[in-house]
């Protein structure tokens, strides 16, 4: 006899607004399809049930029936994300898996090697609970009698004899023609046992094929071959605010909440975090000022994938520390793009970094403090225009694998230059195209001896041609510094020794 | 002969202070051989686990940054320089060494001491520069000397070499502090830098006394 488990999360829309706000389970809530004046009430929380809400109210009945009910907007973003999470976890606990329908999936148990099914139901829970979510699992010998009985399950359901099980179905739990329901409530019949108890020759002739595969449902004897799907690996989590936030703590509370959900995520699918990236939905600006983008978006690269979920939030926290939106965020999103570990041994004669995730924290910090360009390695670029080059984000963890050590022979001339960074604005007066006599803020005298002028121009043939004459000077006090004329002014360029 | 039971060894009190003042406990001394004989030749180079200073006119700081560079590359270790004055100049030096060197551009003596303090927090690079060479007189003078403090306090945490390049004498919490001088022409500017390094004078001063070779030497030989 081969075994079918149903796993369905009731009150799917509700479940996936209300994922990450447990306590909002013991407050009157209602879930609304549409937006909130034309919509209406598609799931509620049981205080809410309580008092008088019912499915397909509009608002203002809803509100009539509980004055303190709160309205909460459908989110599809965190709808697909506990879709998705449905799938994987199922596809946890078998290889063969459908997804039957919004917040239904079923699995083929051929594979599971225990008959113990009520304790293998309750695990099962227990595994969703982990994901925040709450499951009714049915186990019986077909599909869709399955996912009947996980609709009665508290929260598990092992349906032994089908026939006693169905007899007190009612027939409108069935999914099948309205039509042929109304006809067999006028013949009387309103439980599936009834129907079962019918002629199933008689009843086909009489309504139909449609009928019969109600009676082969209503007698347990319905089988059916699973539309077999593959669980996504996507490790994405979304949460959407009931109102816009003003401070960085609930947004920060969230992420700690997805990232520790995300890393066990990631650690049950042997994997470890390599980049995440971080979308915040912005509230739309006011109808007056002109729209600023909807969201903002930024990508981080783990220096040293992790499935550490303190690392990662530090990751995050780093940058929401000195992170300024003009808008207020309405809401978070957070993927994860998972690297098998990596698993590399210290080598003896290189010194990679201790902590490369530490570092990356502390090279965003000193972003924050003096600006994303003034940290970083330098790398020059490919001109001959004088003090030109970038600083690019170090890489010290691949550094210390592709280069090889060695002596440098250093072939340099000369005293290191000290720059002005800008230059100071000079007065020079010439002789025949040397400096005599030097004069700006920081130093002045006369010129004992000049060296010069080296000329460098280039990109002539664009607007970013550039032409300048550099001299290397000694005042009367020993002092070494470096001119330059550009574009008939000077400039006090830096200095060798002063 | 076993000893008796109620005394107890020389080794065991150590053990016993070292477990419960282990900042009492002094950290075996490591250096960083910078390539410059005269520095090499006194201390083995800059120690880990302290705050070394460096003064001397502004040329002297930038032939040590070149000795530094050549090491990098030469012991593919890394490091990092906080530039104070943002005065480095990439172009006066080997580029072959850039990619192991963090250079961190600040724009005030403050913004630089905060700069240190997260370098040194972090502990990964082995060699941190603070340059404050070209900073002004005035901007150095409002860093508070418990700063310093501070940063010896992080290094003996972290095992960092921290070097502190200024140009004349600030940095009281410095375990060695040397000091450059040399006087240069025009000329200079035409000679091959490691000829150059010839007539620079280097004197090292541990806790403020001066050390020379010779006593140096005795030094160790007691």
């Amino acid at each position: 006899m081969s075994w079918f488990a149903a796993i369905l999360l009731p009150q799917f829309s509700l479940q996936a607004a209300l994922r990450w706000h447990e306590e909002a389970w013991l407050q009157p809530i209602a879930i609304l399809e549409g937006d909130t004046e034309k919509g209406r009430v598609l799931e509620m929380t049981e205080p809410a049930e309580r008092s008088g809400v019912w499915r397909g109210m509009v608002p203002t009945q809803a509100l009539a029936r509980c004055p303190a009910l709160r309205l909460v907007q459908r989110s599809h973003a965190q709808e697909e994300v506990v879709s998705a999470l449905l799938l994987e976890t199922t596809g946890a606990l078998s290889p063969f898996i459908e997804a039957t329908a919004e917040g239904l999936c079923a699995a083929d148990l051929r594979q599971i090697k225990t008959r113990d099914w009520e304790q293998w139901a309750g695990a099962a829970v227990e595994r969703f609970a982990t994901r925040e979510l709450r499951a009714q699992i049915g186990v019986a010998s077909n599909p869709d009698l399955a996912a009947l009985a996980a609709r009665h399950a508290k929260p598990t359901l092992i349906v032994q004899h089908p026939e006693a099980f169905l007899a007190g179905v009612a027939l409108s739990e069935v999914d099948s023609s309205p039509d042929l329901i109304a006809v067999l409530h006028d013949w009387g019949i309103h439980h599936l046992g009834e129907l079962a108890r019918l002629p199933r020759s008689e009843l086909s002739e009489r309504l139909g094929p449609a009928a019969g595969a109600l009676w082969e449902q209503a007698a347990g004897r319905a089988q059916r071959e699973l539309r077999l799907v593959r669980p996504p690996e996507v490790f994405w989590e979304a949460c959407d605010f009931e109102h816009p936030i003003e401070t960085t703590e609930p947004l920060l509370f969230i992420l700690r909440r997805q990232l520790e959900q995300l890393t066990l995520r990631l650690d049950e699918a042997y994997r470890v975090a390599a980049q995440m990236t971080l979308t915040i939905l912005l509230e739309p600006g006011p109808s007056h000022v002109a729209a600023g983008p909807d969201r903002y978006e930024r990508i981080f690269t783990v220096p040293s994938p992790t499935g550490d979920a303190e690392v990662l939030f530090r990751i995050l926290h780093t940058h929401l520390e000195s992170l300024q939106l003009a808008q207020q965020p309405i809401g978070v999103r957070l993927r994860i793009e998972p690297v098998v570990a990596d698993r590399s041994q210290f080598q003896l004669f290189e010194s990679p970094l201790r902590d490369p995730n530490r570092f990356g924290e502390t090279l965003g910090r000193l972003a924050a403090l003096v600006g994303t360009e003034n940290v970083g390695v330098v790398q020059l670029e490919d001109t001959h225009q004088p003090d030109r080059f970038q600083l690019a984000t170090p890489d010290f963890q691949k550094l210390a694998e592709s280069q090889k050590a060695g002596p440098s022979e250093s072939r340099t001339l000369g005293l290191p230059l000290r720059r002005f960074r800008p230059p100071f604005p000079a007065h020079v007066r010439f002789q025949r195209h040397v400096p005599i006599w030097f004069s700006s803020p920081k130093a002045q005298g006369e010129v004992i001896d000049a060296a010069g002028p080296y000329r460098a121009s280039g990109q002539w043939w664009d607007h970013h041609a550039w032409s300048i004459e550099e001299w290397d000077i000694e005042l009367s006090g020993g002092a070494l510094y470096r001119i330059s004329r550009c574009r008939g002014s000077c400039f006090l360029e830096g200095c060798y020794d002063a | 002969m076993p000893s008796p039971a109620n005394i107890i060894s020389l080794a065991a009190i150590r053990e016993t202070l070292a477990a419960h003042f282990p900042e009492a406990i002094p950290l075996p001394v490591r250096h960083w051989a910078t390539g410059w004989a005269e520095i090499d030749a006194l201390e083995g180079g800059v120690p880990h686990n302290a705050v070394t200073e460096l003064c001397g006119p502004a040329a002297c700081g930038g032939f040590f940054l070149h000795q530094v560079l050549a090491s990098l590359q030469e012991r593919r270790e890394l490091a990092a320089l906080v530039d104070g004055g943002h005065s480095f100049d990439p172009g006066s030096h080997d580029a072959g060494a850039f990619s192991r060197l963090l250079t961190v551009f600040c724009k005030t003596a403050e913004q630089s001491v905060k700069v240190t303090d997260l370098l040194l927090r972090d502990g990964n690079l082995p060699l941190v520069l603070l340059d404050l060479q070209m900073v002004p007189l005035r901007g150095l003078g409002r860093i508070p000397s418990s700063t310093w403090h501070r940063f010896q306090r992080l290094v003996e945490r972290s095992g960092t070499a921290l070097v502190v390049m200024t140009p004349q004498p600030i940095v009281e919490a410095a375990r060695l502090r040397i000091t450059l001088r040399a006087g240069w022409s025009l000329a200079a500017l035409k000679r091959p830098r490691r000829e150059l390094f010839e007539h620079i004078q280097a004197q090292v001063y541990r806790r403020g006394k001066q050390v020379t070779p010779m006593e140096e030497l005795h030094s160790r030989i007691a």
